[in-house]
């Protein structure tokens, strides 16, 4: 069983998951209008309390919301951290921490590193199955957007073709992330360092000219300015990796002559190559690692923090349904007139109480529909502000985990709108038609 | 269905505290009679009126319509005894106010059984034509006047085409005139269809339009117009 399960494909898995904990409910449902009409009294009775209602229909859709929105947002943030990480396939830097070098080249935070010498970026560079290696020097910044060196193949291998212009072709041009502060046709001057810290004076008499613009890639690279590393080199007075005479920009670099770089950006020939590549580059001098497998263990690390924001999501669920049942035990007092009068006039009970449970149901599916669209709109809007803020595109969209919350939401409090329901038929008649 | 008839005896009912609400040794009315409840207020009229309907069990005794101790029954099935034999008209009217006119008037097709539901609601837009609110069924019955008020409750005790009619002061809250038509009304759509009527009330002129008067005090009967 556990095996047939295991071979059908996830999507079709979490259909019949969602259909599984929303079944009880409809079937539960099913079981008690079977055969009636009671829903015209349950409209009429919906008209006559509307406020009422609506509080009630609000306070279920809000703690679905959450619920939703926290879930969908957890993911999209997942995600779009992840998908940021996607084109860094496999990243060579000095050893030290995976974390800090992939802060530093993934998501564009740097922090002082230990470089990659010239001898060692030529024997990266040369190795078998290397595509291309790419060097990430960072350390300059402009208007707040990190100005980063590196190669052409790089531009292209991280954004595809440009969206507007064409790719520097001297040291002194550069390429604009989409959302880079300078357009096309302008030019700037790198400060030394990032932050409030940054030196603006630093590189006094010296510009870059941008002469192209990145398609968006969703990551903190939108916002960077790309420059050919030579140029980072010379506005840091150093050797530019290659002859003096030599002004051409790109691989292959003289190792002599090169300054060195915080990390490389190695892409290999075949997907299979890149674990041959890291064994090889993991040693005493160099540390080479995935940063989609280091995003992974943290993620992994941060999964008890998950499950408990998750526990917490379900645990309000729980203490939301409660105060629905509360409130459902609060709201039969309201129709119980209508009910008793239902009864005077000889409605089985079965009856009465299909109308005190489709009521119910009433208030919580529109409360859980609501909830579900209240909970997308909040995650939309958060994640639209952690995009601004961070540059990591970030979409969160409801997906089947929230769509599992929901239906075992309706399914818990369908099945707990039976009591109310219950007990409104064991009311005393005669009292409430007096009252 | 053919009226049937009643017969109540060694009749109890004790209030929670004990207190004896009603005592009835004996009463037996005939299919298709009219009988009107008199007394004092809190003499037990209508709570003679809720044993008869079944909506109150009584402490002791028996409650026999037709060949049946309604008071021997599941409250189920006083429920089924209520919707097919009793039309039941309130005190106080006890209007679904949610509801249209026509809608309160057809109460009871909302869950009746499949092959009921149209002749009821075409019967009591019948009746609401006849007591005089025709035009207004699809009004809210909120916004009735008392007097439309009950003459909407008439129509939805008469809708389902019930054997017996147990009213209780159908007319109190209209005035002369009304109270009088209302009642002639009653009487007569009652005889018409064989029916059999008991009605609680205050009203000399109603209850002279009934075959037998009964006067209740402190819970017993201390005069019948039948000896
Ligand atoms: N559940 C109850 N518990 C205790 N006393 C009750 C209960 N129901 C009715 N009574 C009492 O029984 C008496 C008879 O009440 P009932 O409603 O039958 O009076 P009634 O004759 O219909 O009076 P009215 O003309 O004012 O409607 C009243 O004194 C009332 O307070
Ligand atoms: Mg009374």
């Amino acid at each position: 069983m556990a095996e047939f399960w295991a071979s059908l494909p996830p999507a079709l898995q979490d259909v019949l998951f969602a259909l599984a904990l929303i079944a009880p409910g409809l079937l539960a449902g099913a079981l008690v209008l079977r055969g009636l009409r009671p829903l015209p009294l349950v409209g009429a009775m919906l008209r006559r309390f509307v406020w009422v209602n609506t509080l009630f229909v609000a306070l279920i859709a809000v703690s679905v919301g959450l619920g939703v929105g926290l879930l969908a947002q957890e993911r999209g943030l997942r995600q779009g951290s992840a998908r940021a990480a996607e084109k860094f396939d496999l990243i060579v830097a000095a050893p030290g921490s995976e974390v800090t070098v992939m802060l530093a080249s993934v998501y564009l935070q740097p922090s002082d590193m230990a470089l990659v010498t010239g001898a060692q970026y030529a024997e990266i560079a040369g190795a078998e199955g290397v595509a291309f290696a790419a060097p990430i020097a960072f350390g300059d910044s402009y208007q707040g957007a990190p100005v980063v060196g590196t190669t052409v193949d790089f531009v292209s291998h991280l954004a595809g073709p440009l969206a507007e212009g064409r790719v520097f072709a001297t040291a002194e041009e550069a390429v604009a992330g989409a959302y880079a502060p300078v357009d096309v046709g302008g030019s700037f001057t790198p400060a030394h360092g990032h932050g409030p810290g940054a030196e603006g004076g630093a590189h006094e008499g010296f510009a870059y000219a941008v002469t192209g613009r990145m398609a968006p890639t969703g990551s903190p690279w939108d916002r960077a300015l790309l420059v050919p590393v030579e140029g980072v080199w010379a506005v840091h007075g150093l050797a530019n990796g290659h002859a003096p005479d030599d002004s051409r920009i790109g691989p292959p670099f003289v190792p002599e002559m090169m300054p060195g770089t915080p990390a490389v950006l190695v892409h290999a020939t075949e997907l299979w190559g890149n674990y041959a590549l890291k064994s090889r580059f993991t040693r005493n001098d160099l540390m080479a690692f995935f940063p989609g497998t280091v995003l992974a263990q943290l993620h992994g690390l941060m999964r008890d923090v998950r499950s408990a924001m998750s526990l917490m999501a379900v645990l309000t669920q729980v203490l939301v349904t409660l105060s629905v049942l509360i409130g459902l035990m609060i709201m039969v007092r309201l129709i119980a007139r209508s009910l008793a009068l239902l009864r005077a006039i000889g409605a089985p009970l079965r009856f009465v109480f299909a109308v005190v449970w489709a009521y119910s149901a009433a208030l919580i599916l529109s409360g859980a529909a609501l909830g579900l669209a209240l909970g997308w709109v909040a995650a939309r809007g958060i994640s639209a502000v952690v995009t601004a803020r961070t540059d990591v595109l970030v979409t969160a969209n409801l997906g089947w985990p929230e769509a599992h919350l929901v239906a075992g939401f309706i399914s818990l409090t369908l099945f707990m709108a039976l009591l109310p329901a219950w007990l409104a038929v064991r009311r005393p008649l005669l009292t409430d038609l007096r009252t | 269905m053919t009226a049937p008839a009643l017969h109540v005896e060694n009749l109890r009912v004790t209030s929670r505290e004990g207190r004896v609400l009603l005592d009835v040794p004996l009463l037996t009315l005939d299919a298709g009679q009219s009988l009107a409840l008199r007394g004092a207020s809190g003499a037990g009229k209508s709570t003679l009126l809720h044993v008869l309907s079944g909506l109150v069990r009584p402490s002791a005794g028996r409650v026999i319509w037709g060949a049946q101790d309604i008071a021997a029954l599941t409250e189920d099935a006083r429920a089924r005894f209520r919707r097919e034999t009793l039309g039941l008209i309130f005190q106080d009217c006890h209007l679904f106010e949610e509801l249209s006119a026509l809608g309160n008037a057809g109460l009871a097709s909302a869950f009746a059984p499949k092959a009921d539901r149209a002749p009821i609601r075409s019967a009591a837009a019948q009746w609401l034509a006849a007591l005089g609110l025709g035009q207004a069924g699809s009004r809210a019955v909120d916004s009735f006047s008392g007097g439309e008020r009950q003459r909407i409750a008439v129509a939805r005790a008469l809708a389902g085409s019930p054997p017996v009619i147990l009213a209780d002061e159908p007319t109190a809250a209209l005035d002369r005139a009304n109270a009088d038509a209302l009642g002639a009304d009653l009487v007569r759509l009652a005889a018409e269809g064989g029916r059999t009527l008991i009605t609680v009330t205050h009203d000399a002129g109603l209850a002279a339009r009934m075959g037998r008067q009964i006067t209740i005090a402190d819970g017993k009967i201390v005069e019948d117009s039948d000896g």
